[in-house]
């Protein structure tokens, strides 16, 4: 088994932490809020506008593991999801679609984010950004709702003046998975 | 066993009242009923050979997984060598011997009062060795882990608990020909991309399991963005038709295994323009390899299989099936935008987890000498298009829930599941393999035969 492909150390890439409250900072939690909007109100061809062209987005697989070895407890060498922009488009495409059916009555989400630190990185025009994420999921007459609670490590970009999304990854809290899919975004 | 002496569920039916024999239908009760499920824990799942994974999750001494027979926890670890499946009970108090779902130890040690194990499940000891804390009433050599009868095929591991029961071959039965075309085919052998991805459906096992038995039907309107914008698009953008994808030969089993063995002629045709009739099965396999394996990979093919075996695989392979009671196989050629194929291999296992609920868990594979550029593309591939997130089977996972609960209600438990689109074609012309094979598009025998075989073990002594 290898761990090919596992990108380099989110935490590497941190260096000093921006201000809370600070223009860059506040445009980074503006960018939180607009883009839970658009994926709680199914603005998928938005969304994809949002992602730089490079994009690279995992979410990694989980397992229980003895807290001496809790860095085997995130896994890249299998995950959850592994996309790029085309396959990223090619799923916001099939959900906007036709015949989408795991997300067609489409679930009923909301994206709460919180807890967002920002760091500069090596790049200028390039932030380090953490932030937990709770999706709260809902389908048909579902008297519970799905939780989807994560943490996402993500890398923003400035281009044109605008932070869009050039790196995700998504650090879930459940080994075994209590939603049956992942046909949302998280 | 007739009915009359069958074994009374509670409102006086039997299993055998369930399942209309004559007109192949099954009562929808059956997806939801908890009874049915625990005499499935014991007829089903205590008797057959179940999938556990592949041995290259633990290669080395020490190394252990843990995974699910039925309802029961079991310790999957490599010991000297080989692999042993050890039920995850304390013999002492009952605490699960781990809480880890992987790790690395020769010793395993129960956190609750320290009995100790070997990886083979052999009794160690308990702490304070002076004071004989496990009496002296049982010997140590019965003291063990409660081991399963284990067997190693392709490098997957399967276990049983029926420990005299039929051997893993005679389980397969003539299913095997067609497996060995998937899981034996290289010289280095299949190998997992990385552990399972697991997650849960609230639906009841067989309502994944039965479809797993080579459904194709519902490919055409469940997985129909598939030719709407998935990889059978039209070049010209226009929607594809998948009903060519559902024309090859299925095999079913006595067992209910299944297999799909669908026609590659178009595809090859396709990429070589030439009319596969022309070619030999050596230019077919080298222009359309398996997945995971390249041209240069037939020499492995012509050593690993029969002649029989290529002739199928460079015309009708096996791509999708199921191996009763709760694996799907989809070993997979995917079209691509730039008219090229990238194959996917892939196997699940649906773990019952109650009667509304199963764990879902997807291995993916790649062959060992997969070349890496090739091995990342068929990852990727898999991974958007099976399992957690993937595009076609997020669809299933959505579906199945809806079955169990309308077999809930007291009109639709009594509704039934119909299997009566039937072969009345037998093998294609000149097909060199063994089983209950039947030519042409899609039809219902092979998930008929999984629910016979069902009612087979059911209603067994």
């Amino acid at each position: 088994m290898t761990t090919a492909n596992e990108p380099v150390n989110f935490f590497e890439q941190c260096a000093d932490e921006i201000a809370i409250g600070s223009d860059v900072y506040n445009q980074a939690l503006g960018f939180y809020h607009a883009e839970a909007r658009m994926l709680d109100n199914l603005r998928y061809m938005d969304w994809v506008e949002t992602l730089t062209q490079d994009i690279k987005y995992n979410v990694p697989l989980r397992q229980t593991r003895l807290v001496k070895d809790n860095e085997a407890s995130i896994i890249y060498s299998m995950r959850h999801m592994h996309e790029d922009y085309r396959s990223l488009m090619g799923r916001a495409l099939r959900l906007s679609g036709n015949s989408a059916w795991a997300e067609d009555p489409a679930s009923r989400t909301k994206r709460f984010v919180s807890n967002v630190q920002v760091f500069e990185t090596a790049t200028p025009g390039e932030y380090a950004a953490l932030s937990y994420l709770l999706i709260t999921r809902n389908r048909f007459d579902d008297d519970h709702f799905d939780l989807i609670p994560c943490e996402r490590r993500d890398i923003l970009r400035l281009q044109d003046g605008v932070l869009k999304l050039a790196q995700r990854d998504i650090i879930l809290d459940q080994v075994l998975l209590g939603t049956p899919n992942l046909a949302i975004f998280l | 066993m007739s009915a009359n002496t069958e074994r009374k569920l509670a409102d006086g039916s039997t299993i055998s009242d369930l399942i209309d024999l004559e007109r192949r239908e099954v009562q929808l009760r059956t997806l939801a009923d908890r009874e049915i499920y625990e005499i499935e824990q014991d007829k089903i799942f205590g008797k057959t050979w179940l999938l556990l994974g592949h041995e290259s999750e633990i290669p080395d001494d020490g190394n252990f997984i843990q995974r699910f027979m039925g309802d029961d926890s079991v310790i999957v670890a490599r010991h000297k060598g080989e692999v042993f499946v050890s039920l995850n009970v304390c013999p002492h108090r009952g605490m699960k011997i781990t809480t880890q779902d992987a790790g690395s130890t020769s010793i395993h040690k129960c956190i609750y009062h320290g009995w100790a194990f070997r990886s083979n499940g052999e009794f160690l000891g308990s702490p304070v060795a002076d004071q004989c804390m496990h009496g002296k009433i049982r010997g140590k050599d019965e003291l063990g882990l409660q081991q399963a009868r284990v067997t190693l095929y392709g490098g997957l591991i399967f276990a049983t608990w029926n420990i005299d029961g039929p051997s893993f071959e005679d389980f397969l039965g003539d299913a095997k020909w067609y497996y060995d075309m998937l899981f034996c085919r290289s010289d280095g052998g299949m190998v997992v991309a990385g552990p399972p991805q697991r997650f849960v459906v609230r639906a009841n096992w067989k309502a994944a399991g039965e479809q797993s038995a080579a459904d194709g039907f519902h490919t055409l309107m469940l997985h129909r963005w598939l030719g709407e914008v998935g990889n059978y698009k039209k070049d010209d953008g226009e929607s594809g038709d998948l009903t060519p994808e559902m024309f090859g030969a299925e095999v079913s089993s006595p067992h209910g295994h299944a297999l799909r063995c669908i026609d590659l002629n178009r595809k090859i045709r396709r990429l070589t323009g030439k009319d596969p009739e022309e070619l030999s099965v050596e230019e077919k396999l080298r222009v359309l390899p398996p997945p995971g394996m390249t041209a240069d990979a037939f020499t492995q093919l012509k050593k690993n299989l029969s002649p029989e075996q290529l002739e199928a695989m460079a015309w009708m392979p096996p791509q999708v099936g199921g191996m009763f009671p709760n694996v799907l196989f989809g070993f997979v050629y995917i079209p691509q935008a730039d008219g090229s194929v990238v194959g996917s291999m892939t196997l699940h296992a649906y773990v019952p987890k109650g009667p509304d609920k199963l764990e879902f868990i997807n291995w993916i594979f790649v062959e060992k000498d997969t070349p890496p550029e090739l091995r990342e593309k068929m990852v990727m591939q898999t991974i958007q298009l099976f399992g957690t997130s993937g595009m076609v089977e997020q669809d299933d996972s959505d579906t199945w829930p809806h079955m169990t609960l309308t077999a809930k209600g007291p009109q639709g438990r009594h509704s039934t599941m119909k299997y009566q689109a039937i072969y009345e074609t037998g093998k294609p012309e000149g097909w060199p393999g063994p089983g209950i094979v039947n030519e042409g598009f899609t039809k219902d025998d092979t998930q008929w035969h999984w629910w016979k075989y069902w009612h087979a073990l059911m209603t067994a002594e």
